[in-house]
């Protein structure tokens, strides 16, 4: 059977070189296979993005359909080496064995307090320690898949125009890094679609009109709209 | 009936394909900016700032919250000539004064009413493409539903977003099938696949556990 993006050579046209013509199939090979390595993120994306942008259909609902559960652990007072908040909380962290991203969500009065949230995909904790008294209360709240895939949707670690709150969980690099790939490689397929397209003359008219419509009703959306208001 | 099928398939691919480009290199983009907190300026962003007085202001303007302030707001901003989404409103109960912000995917207005002068500070601030990209990825996202998608520019914005998705989903459907129809390919594109799919599940399942 053959492919949508084989180039047709018609007659009088130059033959492609050597090269080019191994550019071609290369561009061609690599559309699809960075789309089958893609396909498992590109779809939780796509229907995760669906969803947030409904956020009054009830299925998906996983904050009210959270479980929490409470509990207070013993602690010792983190290690002088624990010179800033982000160790003293890491300190904690390892003490209660919970990992995750830190949240920033209280400005500190007391130093013998750390109130943070530490997150993940799934899980939530509310962290108050008093090493003074030397515990430390957790509120824990995990919720469902739906939970998860929304979380896996936005985490990379930071809160917009926060410095404090960046990214400070391996893990956290790791996803926040896929999501560039992800987005790098539709780029990629973007342009390598495009290219293939240009590579069909009996495509071109009709592509270029839908193109032309597509990029038409973005670019409103993206300056058009400062112009015309 | 299976040709006509695959070229179908095929044409429906490549022009689907093509409409939407704009709008997947639209939320691609945009990823960087968001995962980074990068958001490059073109050119200086810049800001205005004018007074509107004698506003006609409902009574029970101040008693109002949620979408019926939105809906009592929107013509006093037409009136003032600031169109956009309005997000969320502040009530100032010391100062009597309103705050509301109002955005155009780059541009931000921040409207200060005082209740009691009837007078409006309107600071209007050009934020560029670049925080144009990012208000369209997240628009409408998941807070405030019931104000948000409050101008009609932005429901149509919901559409098109929705669409792409809808589009995105067919068109990654579609392209298995014409991957499959290319014997040749199945080996390496089985592998890929497989590839993808423990990559996919390995970090969101070391994420999330």
């Amino acid at each position: 059977m053959p492919s949508a993006t084989e180039p047709v050579v018609t007659a009088g046209s130059k033959t492609p070189t050597r090269s080019w013509a191994g550019f071609e199939r290369w561009n061609r090979k690599l559309h699809f296979y960075t789309g089958l390595f893609l396909i498992f993120f590109l779809w939780l994306f796509a229907f995760t993005g669906l969803i947030l942008n409904h956020p009054t259909w009830t299925f998906h609902e996983h904050w009210k359909n959270r479980k929490e559960t409470n509990y207070e652990r013993a602690i010792a007072a983190p290690g002088a080496d624990a010179v800033n908040d982000l160790d003293q909380a890491r300190d904690i962290m390892r003490q209660l064995e919970i990992e995750g991203d830190i949240l920033w969500t209280t400005t500190r009065t007391d130093s013998s307090l750390l109130d943070f949230q530490v997150r993940r995909p799934g899980h939530f904790y509310f962290i108050k320690a008093n090493w003074a008294k030397g515990n430390a209360t957790v509120r824990q709240a995990e919720v469902n898949l739906w939970g998860i895939m929304k979380v896996l949707h936005v985490f990379d670690g930071q809160v917009a125009d926060d410095p404090r709150n960046s990214r400070d969980w391996a893990l956290t690099y790791l996803w926040a890094y896929s999501m560039d790939a992800v987005a790098a490689g539709l780029i990629f397929m973007v342009l390598s679609s495009v290219f293939m397209w240009l590579q069909l003359p009996q495509k071109r008219w009709t592509g270029a009109i839908v193109l032309s419509l597509g990029c038409l009703s973005c670019g409103l959306f993206c300056w058009g709209l400062r112009w015309i208001f | 009936m299976k040709g006509r099928f695959y070229r179908l398939t095929r044409d429906l691919h490549l022009y689907l394909g093509l409409f939407i480009s704009p709008f997947v290199l639209v939320f691609s983009v945009s990823v960087f900016f968001f995962v980074h907190s990068w958001t490059p300026k073109l050119a200086p962003a810049t800001a205005r700032t004018r007074v509107v007085s004698s506003l006609n202001l409902p009574s029970d303007l101040a008693k109002l919250s949620g979408r019926p302030l939105v809906d009592a707001l929107k013509p006093i901003l037409e009136s003032m000539n600031v169109p956009g989404e309005i997000g969320f409103v502040q009530h100032r109960v010391k100062e009597e004064t309103l705050s509301i912000p109002v955005s155009i995917p780059g541009r931000v207005t921040s409207v200060s009413i005082d209740l009691a002068r009837h007078e409006a500070t309107i600071v209007t601030r050009e934020t560029g493409l670049a925080d144009a990209l990012m208000t369209l990825h997240k628009s409408p996202g998941g807070h405030g539903p019931d104000i948000r998608m409050n101008w009609f520019v932005m429901k149509a914005w919901r559409w098109f977003a929705d669409a792409t998705v809808y589009l995105t989903l067919f068109i990654s459907v579609s392209g298995i099938y014409l991957w499959y129809v290319l014997r040749a390919e199945r080996r390496i594109g089985f592998i890929l696949l497989f590839a993808g799919i423990l990559t996919f599940f390995g970090i969101a399942y070391a994420v999330s556990h």
